[in-house]
């Protein structure tokens, strides 16, 4: 699920409780931006800038023009661009470099792709395979919200260590969480709505002229939470007609619209790349739709008190906590089960090499149906919103690359599938950094 | 596909005069096999070669090349005579055959009607080529064909002809003339109803059933023999050989292949009289596997099986997925009652097992755009209020059967929704994008978008989009009413559209073929309709165009076709 209510431990500290404790230790400088007093920290001296060697290195790059923005329009699905509803979208699609067939990787969820934007792997190297999952040495069911969570190195955290900016504007919370403090540049978003746990794109957007403004990194990740967030509540989505997230869609689109227009009216649009593209799509399920795991899985005498479910919204992901020995019969029986379940799609073996989620997404990956979701533990409780992703319905995604600099394509499409993961790779093709991680990247340059 | 490498070479004089030549003798021989008789005064070249040439199932490193051999006068299409014979055959980078790069020879023989059909092996992607075969020192026509871009490639754009449902009996092949005049396609998609088995005077032209050209044959089609000659006949059509000779043909076969409304164990045009069902399919089978340029169970061996579904992928861009809609379905509910069974999950329109891999087809993520090729409609059709006498002509072209209320055509996918509903579930459960389904059949023009649920439609979404060709020469609604283009038709039209807002086009009144083109932004069909059927060198002139852009599933029409 990418709903508001974060999970955590009882007692644990936000990701915001954790990055004010950062700012008051001094590991962070705070700078108030913009007319609306926008709070950003950036990395104190010697903090993210990387060392001396790393930094002469990218001596040269750092007095490059160049200028990266990934936008990433929450939970957009590729039609909706054409909708009529995003004038400003569709002028960026049209003018540059579009993927006609893009997807989301699994889970496709929020926190694990953007994640595998920013790293160029998939889960089984990031340790991110989903927004929730249980942990086993903590036995919680929690959110991968911690920057620790995130095992592989980022694009950011390359730039940076070649001595270039680097600047973070998530709206999410759990987003502000993991990728914590490895950008340069980062907004400490306000205000967040309660329930969604997101800053509202029109603040996002300040934030993010305001980091221009001022701050100019070179590479900007910027999150624009709010089709997603009001697709999640939108109770007329079963319907078809999704009055919410379409009002969602016209407000996201002028703030892209502001954006655009200020990178040109600074003159940075000649050398600018700005990748645009959604994390995941959405779907819409009546609530007549649940499936619910736990009790079958409960009602089977083997299976009875052994296992974890963590609902991610349209994929639930299973885990065996009972004898290791037992696990494969486990698995067996989950499956079983759950393809008898009305509203699953089908079972997924997450270290499968469509799935590459790694040992934290547990033993067996659950899909429902497009119109279906899941809600585990508890079926009426644990997930009543109508809005949900991380299925394979929701994988289609707009992924666009648009920009005045030369390298960029104009006016072009390709037939080629673009992926999440693209998007480091993609990055650091534009800005000439060499290497790759170790292993490679899982993705590829889309220029 | 690129467009350097994609544009047609130009055929040189010769090649255009030997071919027209050819075809300009054997159509002024007559129509029918029995023409071979006053042929030995002809030259070598067209007394072998009457049948053209034809290529197809192009692939990027393979293409079938297909020719018919008439070794002696005695050895006409379907009489079981003649000698066997080598023939020889070239594949060459240019017209003049000067750098051949393939050649080989081929033993043909009475037993398999003396046709000549082989895959040629170890050609490179995305390729024009020329080829020809030689029998006794004598060269056939030329023909141009091309292979498919290589698996991984990223083709700029793929170019199509579309046609269906070509009754000889009911006019020329001017339709054939229009695709074979263009210098722009990569390759040319048949829906099926390549050839009907009537008899003279039984489905000729328009309401009084004039036979243009009749039928050889002048029977039925029932004997090996008979759909021996029907092929040969209409393989002596200049307008066809012509377009044979310019583009490979990816084709299907729809009823008229076999008989009218076939399934799997009968059809509405068998009786007992005419003997075994199953025995006159396999030989209608046996016909077509000798006859086409195709693949029959994934080879071009005879007598291997006949399944026909199959993939062609050309590159990144598109994978096109030929059905066949006859061989496993269920019988045609029954008429005009309405009948529940309409919805039978046990009845199946594809079978089991082709429906299966139709969902893999779907499911594989090679390609950008999924084409179906669909021989007849997908899209629900249901009707509001229409006059009373114009419900048996719209019947008659359409069957979709208002006179009782049934809102739906029994003969397509109306009539098992069960399987339909399996398709569009699967389509939204995986968010398989980019679903085209192309269609002929109904001898009309149409463009749709495929709604999850009728009832609810915009608000339920599409599935996809078909775009629907018209018939070469089969009666439209126009010719069994008998009244003016743009009268009748019109007013029936307009109340189809008005019942169903997801078809967005539809024309009753033309024949004619379709250009389909596919980039990386959209898919857009452009419809070319032809002046009179009965007038050999009628005109043709371009009637509309609709697209479709990629990820949307939605249609809209467009000003003008694609250059």
């Amino acid at each position: 699920m990418c709903e508001s209510s974060a999970r955590r431990r009882d007692g644990e500290p936000t990701p915001y409780d954790v990055g004010l404790a950062e700012i008051a230790a001094g590991r962070r400088t705070v700078l108030k931006l913009g007319g609306a007093g926008l709070v950003f920290s950036s990395a104190a001296a010697g903090g993210a800038l990387g060392t001396d060697a790393a930094a002469a290195a990218g001596k040269k790059l750092r007095k490059t023009k160049k200028r990266a923005y990934v936008l990433v329009v929450d939970g957009c699905l590729p039609e909706e661009i054409d909708s009529g509803l995003t004038p400003n979208l569709a002028g960026l699609r049209d003018g540059g470099f579009r993927y006609s067939r893009a997807a989301s990787k699994p889970i496709m969820e929020t926190i694990p792709n953007h994640v595998m934007m920013m790293t160029g792997v998939r889960p089984d190297r990031s340790g991110v395979p989903a927004n929730s999952i249980y942990d086993r040495k903590e036995k919680v069911i929690r959110d991968l919200d911690r920057p620790r969570d995130l095992k592989a190195d980022t694009i950011i955290e390359r730039m940076n260590r070649r001595g270039l900016r680097t600047g973070t504007v998530l709206s999410k919370e759990y987003l502000y969480g993991i990728f914590g403090t490895r950008a340069t540049d980062r907004w400490e978003p306000r205000p967040i709505v309660p329930v969604s746990g997101h800053a509202p794109d029109i603040f996002t957007m300040e934030a993010a002229l305001a980091m221009l403004d001022e701050l100019d990194p070179h590479l900007m990740f910027v999150n624009l939470g709010d089709v997603d967030r009001l697709g999640h509540t939108d109770f007329t989505g079963p319907s078809g007609v999704q009055a919410a997230r379409r009002l969602g869609l016209i407000d996201t689109d002028l703030q892209v619209g502001r954006f655009i227009a200020a990178l040109r009216a600074s003159g940075r649009w000649e050398h600018s790349m700005v990748i645009v593209l959604a994390d995941h799509s959405m779907d819409f399920s009546r609530p007549d739709r649940v499936v619910s795991l736990q009790g079958p899985f409960e009602d089977d005498p083997f299976l009875a008190g052994k296992f974890v479910i963590a609902d991610n919204g349209g994929a639930d992901l299973v885990y065996w906590t009972g004898p290791d020995r037992q696990r494969e019969k486990a698995v067996k029986k989950m499956r079983r089960i759950a393809r008898e379940v009305p509203g699953v799609l089908n079972c997924k073996n997450p270290q499968s090499s469509w799935m590459r989620l790694g040992p934290e997404a547990g033993d067996l990956v659950v899909f429902c149906k497009s119109g279906w979701r899941f809600s585990d533990p508890d079926p009426v409780t644990s997930n009543p919103i109508p809005g949900n992703h991380g299925h394979p319905a929701t994988r289609p995604i707009p992924f666009f690359i648009s920009g005045g600099h030369p390298r960029i394509p104009r006016r072009k499409a390709s037939s080629k599938v673009a992926h999440t993961v693209d998007v480091a790779p993609t990055v650091a093709d534009f800005f000439g950094i060499k290497g790759k991680p170790r292993g490679g990247y899982d993705g590829r340059s889309r220029l | 596909m690129t467009t350097s490498s994609s544009a047609l070479p130009p055929v040189d004089r010769r090649t255009v005069l030997a071919t027209g030549t050819a075809a300009g003798l054997v159509a002024a021989a007559g129509t029918g096999a029995a023409a071979a008789d006053d042929a030995s005064a002809k030259p070598k070249a067209q007394r072998y070669f009457q049948h053209g040439i034809a290529s197809g199932d192009p692939r990027p490193k393979k293409v079938i090349i297909w020719t018919r051999v008439t070794p002696t006068p005695a050895s006409k299409p379907g009489s079981g005579k003649g000698p066997t014979v080598d023939v020889r055959w070239q594949v060459a980078k240019d017209k003049r055959f000067r750098k051949v790069v393939k050649r080989g020879t081929f033993t043909t023989s009475a037993a398999r009607d003396h046709t000549v059909k082989l895959d040629v092996t170890g050609l490179k992607p995305a390729t024009w080529y020329f080829y020809r075969f030689t029998f006794d020192g004598a060269h056939s026509p030329v023909g141009t064909t091309r292979t498919a871009p290589r698996a991984r490639s990223t083709p700029r754009n793929l170019r199509l002809g579309v046609v269906s449902c070509a009754n000889l009996q009911a006019g020329w092949f001017s339709a054939y003339r229009g695709v074979a005049a263009r210098n722009d396609l990569h390759a040319v998609l048949h829906l099926g109803d390549y050839l009907y088995e009537y008899a003279p005077g039984q489905y000729g032209m328009g309401q009084d059933n004039v036979d243009i050209r009749e039928h050889d044959p002048a029977r039925e089609m029932v004997s090996l023999s008979d759909y021996r000659r029907r092929h040969a006949q209409y393989k002596t059509d200049p307008d066809l050989q012509a377009a044979h000779a310019k583009y490979p043909w990816i084709v299907t076969w729809d009823d008229h292949e076999v008989t009218n409304d076939q399934y799997d164990t009968g059809a509405e045009n068998h009786d007992a009289g005419e003997g075994n069902y199953l025995r006159r399919r396999a030989r209608a089978h046996r016909a077509y596997d000798e006859w086409m340029p195709v693949q029959l169970n994934g080879t071009t061996e005879l007598g291997d099986g006949d399944r026909l579904y199959r993939r062609l992928k050309f590159g990144q861009l598109a994978e096109i997925s030929m059905l066949d809609l006859r061989t496993y379905r269920s019988e045609q509910v029954g008429t005009p009652v309405v009948d529940p069974a309409v919805s039978d999950p046990d009845r199946t329109i594809t079978g089991a097992k082709q429906l299966r891999w139709l969902k893999k087809s779907l499911q594989r993520r090679k390609a950008l755009w999924k084409v179906i090729g669909n021989p007849v409609m997908i899209t629900p059709v249901t009707f509001g209020s229409l006059p009373g006498d114009l419900l048996d002509p719209i019947n008659d072209v359409t069957g979709l059967l208002p006179e009782d209320g049934a809102p739906y055509n029994v003969d397509q996918w109306d009539g098992y929704t069960a399987d339909r509903k399996e398709v569009f579930t699967f389509i939204k459960d995986h968010n398989v994008e980019n679903a085209l389904f192309i269609t002929g059949d109904i001898h009309s023009g149409w463009a749709c978008e495929l709604p999850y649920d009728a009832g609810s439609y915009p608000l339920s979404g599409s599935a996809g989009v078909e775009f629907v060709c018209s018939s070469v020469t089969s009666n439209n609604l126009k010719d069994i009413t008998g009244t003016p283009a743009g009268t009748t038709s019109r007013l029936v039209e307009a109340a189809i559209m008005a019942a169903n807002p997801y078809i967005k086009y539809l024309n009753f009144d033309d024949h004619g073929f379709s250009v389909l083109d596919l980039t990386a932004k959209r898919a857009q069909m452009d419809w070319y309709v032809i002046g009179d059927r009965a007038d050999k060198g009628t005109s043709i002139t371009y009637e509309t165009s609709f697209r479709t852009k990629t990820g949307t599933n939605q249609i809209s029409r467009v000003g003008r076709p694609v250059a």
